[in-house]
């Protein structure tokens, strides 16, 4: 399956907030939506969900229109919300319900949910009486009760504490392996680096970046080097880089243990590790930058 | 649909699962089926006229309350005092002191002196406040006396009383409807009403917002139409009201009926309902209910804290407390223009209507008219509410005004 976002736009009462969003997404991958708060993810996912219209634009599953109704769908909402006052399994019966399944396969379904995410116990529980932790691995298994084709998850790590947080790893990783597509929103860019193959990054309404993590990380790394030396700190290696590689590279980050060169236009690597070898800078580290997402993200999205 | 039953199956538990509602309805169904049985078990004759069923006589004779008397003036005729005192036991003492003890000592009930023909002495140890002895007292020495004077100048006192309380014989033919006699039900089944808006509505705004509070909204809105949850929700409230009110409404009529004859008929003014006028109230008074639900849902999902909730539906409840109070003042004058005007509105028919039904003239096309457009106001209120419910569910914060809510619905559907 490829679930395609075309050019989509939505205004709310004369404030524009998507300017033309376009991402897609296939079977088996995981995709990260990424933006700072307000920057329309949410938004991007309510029109996916039907929940809103767009203005213009269109969804399209495997190039025909897509009409969420006819899919299974699992949507982990940011802002966590069931019942408090009422049992876990029955609420898990009735949202499987409205989302198709017949009441034997919903228990069914929320049982296998509940089980594989550590929380069977509590089934004929209230939910308030449940922990934080134990109430968000509740809501991600009301989410994927009715085994959804398509999985969106809304920062699903907040409130896991690091045992529960590989449990959804292992969770995650097994609806990717189940060729399922997954969207993946989150602030906490060492999760998203762990599971998704391609990226969206939205800002103010507009797609940023797009594209597979690897190729952006390789291009963001391109004429950029790493540089450290043996008992100098950053900032006197800064400076003997700086008058040392004058018009090779200049220093364009400084960070706790090395430096971060960029290659001047037409400059070559091999050129900077000649200059290095003949200066008395006892090089411990040279090599290509490879950027984290949070770099990328920051440097994309930040002021 | 098949979400709709999901939504309304969901809903209804909530409501029977209750152990508050579940207690209510109990507990006054309880006490509108045994308090009709009380003519049974207690003396109530002075209110009903009718005797205790299978009282025993002797026991009865027992617990008839003592008075005393002393005729100081030599008129006191006993037939007298049984006939105007029927359920008291009389006993003539001896003298003014043994009067006082026997009153003091609260073996009688109270005591009389007679010291003339148009005088007495009333003795009572604590006078309560529904105190009637010595007016019913008056009445004993105006008969004495009366029979005296007619005996000592050889008048006929029956002839006289015959004369002055010549029977009239009156065959009355009411040709529609007796007001008087509809008119206490009505009163009660108009206030039931209201009160079912108010608290259900009321209700199911406090449900709609909770889901608001609690986020659950989210989840809910991707999982299924605004207007299955919506609707689904009013249809439960509809039903949890029609329960609980038809229970113990139910239990108060079928144990009034089965106890009519020991009421003497006296409580017929409120639990001796015509099944034309049942029906009527049911098919109106659920249409408002369900009119005034969809509105209360949808003033529900403009806020998202509960403590809001008072604040967003309290127009809602100014127009249902105005509609109350004008069906109440207008129930003595039923054929009036004004109840005639507001038993078209949809706000109002709920209750004129079907007081007009009840205690007036109207036509089967008035009625049919009022109907349906109370059926296509419920639908149009369905619609709206579960526009502004769809609308309104996402937004969390500060309360939405309604005009801007109805603003925002005119600009999307454009």
């Amino acid at each position: 399956m490829l679930l395609e976002i075309r050019d989509i736009h939505k205004s709310f009462g004369g404030n524009k907030v998507l300017h033309g969003v376009s991402f897609q997404v296939e079977s088996g991958r995981a995709l990260g939506l990424l933006g700072r708060n307000g920057a329309g993810k949410t938004t991007t996912i309510r029109i996916l969900m039907d929940v809103f219209r767009a203005d213009s634009g269109e969804l399209l599953l495997d190039g025909k229109r897509f009409v969420p109704g006819e899919y299974r769908i699992g949507y982990l909402p940011e802002e966590r919300g069931l019942y408090p006052k009422r049992k876990v399994m029955d609420q898990m019966i009735f949202l499987a319900s409205l989302r198709g399944m017949d009441r034997r396969s919903a228990r069914i379904g929320a049982e296998k949910w509940l089980k594989r995410l550590g929380v069977e116990e509590y089934a004929d529980r209230k939910l308030e009486t449940l922990s934080k932790g134990n109430q968000q691995k509740v809501q991600l298994a009301a989410t994927l009760v009715h085994e959804p084709q398509i999985v969106i998850l809304d920062e699903p790590f907040s409130g896991l504490d690091p045992v529960n947080a590989q449990v959804l790893k292992d969770v995650i990783n097994g609806l990717i392996a189940e060729e399922r597509i997954v969207i993946f929103s989150s602030h906490q860019m060492s999760y998203v680096e762990e599971f998704c193959d391609h990226i969206v990054i939205i800002d103010k309404g507009r797609v940023v970046l797009a594209g597979e993590l690897n190729k952006i990380k390789r291009e963001y790394g391109r004429d950029r080097l790493v540089l450290a030396a043996q008992d100098m700190a950053p900032a006197r290696l800064k400076e003997r880089a700086e008058r040392e590689l004058a018009g090779l590279a200049s220093v364009s980050g400084v960070q706790k243990d090395f430096l971060i060169l960029e290659l001047a236009a037409n400059a070559e690597r091999s050129q900077v590790l000649e200059r290095l070898g003949r200066s008395d800078i006892p090089v411990e580290l040279f090599g290509s930058f490879c950027p984290s997402l949070n770099d990328i993200f920051v440097e994309k999205v930040g002021v | 649909m098949r979400k709709f039953c999901i939504v309304l199956k969901y809903e209804l538990k909530e409501y029977f699962s209750s152990k508050g509602f579940l207690a209510v309805t109990v507990l006054l169904a309880l006490a509108a089926l045994v308090l009709p049985f009380l003519p049974r078990l207690v003396d109530l004759s002075g209110f009903t006229g009718v005797k205790i069923v299978g009282g025993d006589s002797g026991q009865e004779r027992k617990d008839r309350d003592l008075f005393l008397y002393l005729d100081e003036a030599g008129t006191v005729r006993e037939s007298v005092l049984r006939e105007l005192f029927p359920e008291a036991e009389w006993q003539a003492a001896a003298q003014r002191q043994e009067l006082i003890d026997g009153v003091e000592s609260k073996k009688a009930k109270a005591g009389f002196v007679i010291t003339g023909e148009t005088e007495y002495e009333y003795f009572v140890y604590n006078k309560s406040m529904s105190d009637t002895n010595s007016y019913r007292f008056d009445e004993v020495m105006r008969t004495l006396y009366r029979e005296n004077y007619s005996k000592a100048r050889g008048w006929s006192l029956k002839e006289i009383q015959g004369m002055y309380n010549v029977p009239i014989t009156v065959s009355e033919q009411v040709l529609n409807k007796d007001t008087g006699e509809n008119f206490w039900y009505c009163y009660l089944l108009v206030i039931i009403v209201f009160m079912l808006i108010v608290m259900y509505g009321q209700m199911i705004a406090v449900s709609v917002t909770n889901e608001k509070s609690n986020r659950a909204i989210e989840v809910l809105v991707t999982s299924t139409s605004s207007n299955s949850l919506l609707f689904g929700k009013v249809a439960a409230g509809a039903l949890g009201g029609l329960f609980q009110a038809g229970t113990i409404l139910g239990a108060a009529l079928i144990s009034y009926q089965i106890n009519r004859k020991a009421w003497g008929g006296r409580l017929d003014m409120f639990l001796h309902v015509p099944a034309e006028v049942l029906v009527t109230f049911a098919v109106f008074g659920l249409g408002g209910y369900l009119f005034y639900a969809f509105l209360y849902g949808a003033m529900g999902a403009l806020v998202s804290k509960t403590e809001d909730v008072s604040k967003s539906a309290g127009g809602l409840l100014m127009v249902v407390m105005a509609v109350y109070f004008f069906s109440l003042f207008q129930l003595e004058n039923v054929d009036g223009p004004v109840i005639r005007v507001l038993s078209f509105l949809p706000v109002s028919s709920y209750s004129t209507m079907f007081a007009r039904i009840a205690m007036g003239t109207v036509s089967a096309w008035e009625v049919v008219l009022s109907f349906l457009i109370l059926v296509l106001s419920i639908l149009g209120a369905g619609a709206l509410g579960a526009g502004i419910y769809r609308m309104g569910t996402l937004r969390y914060g500060n309360p939405i005004k309604l005009s801007t809510a109805l603003r925002e619905l005119r600009r999307e559907k454009r």
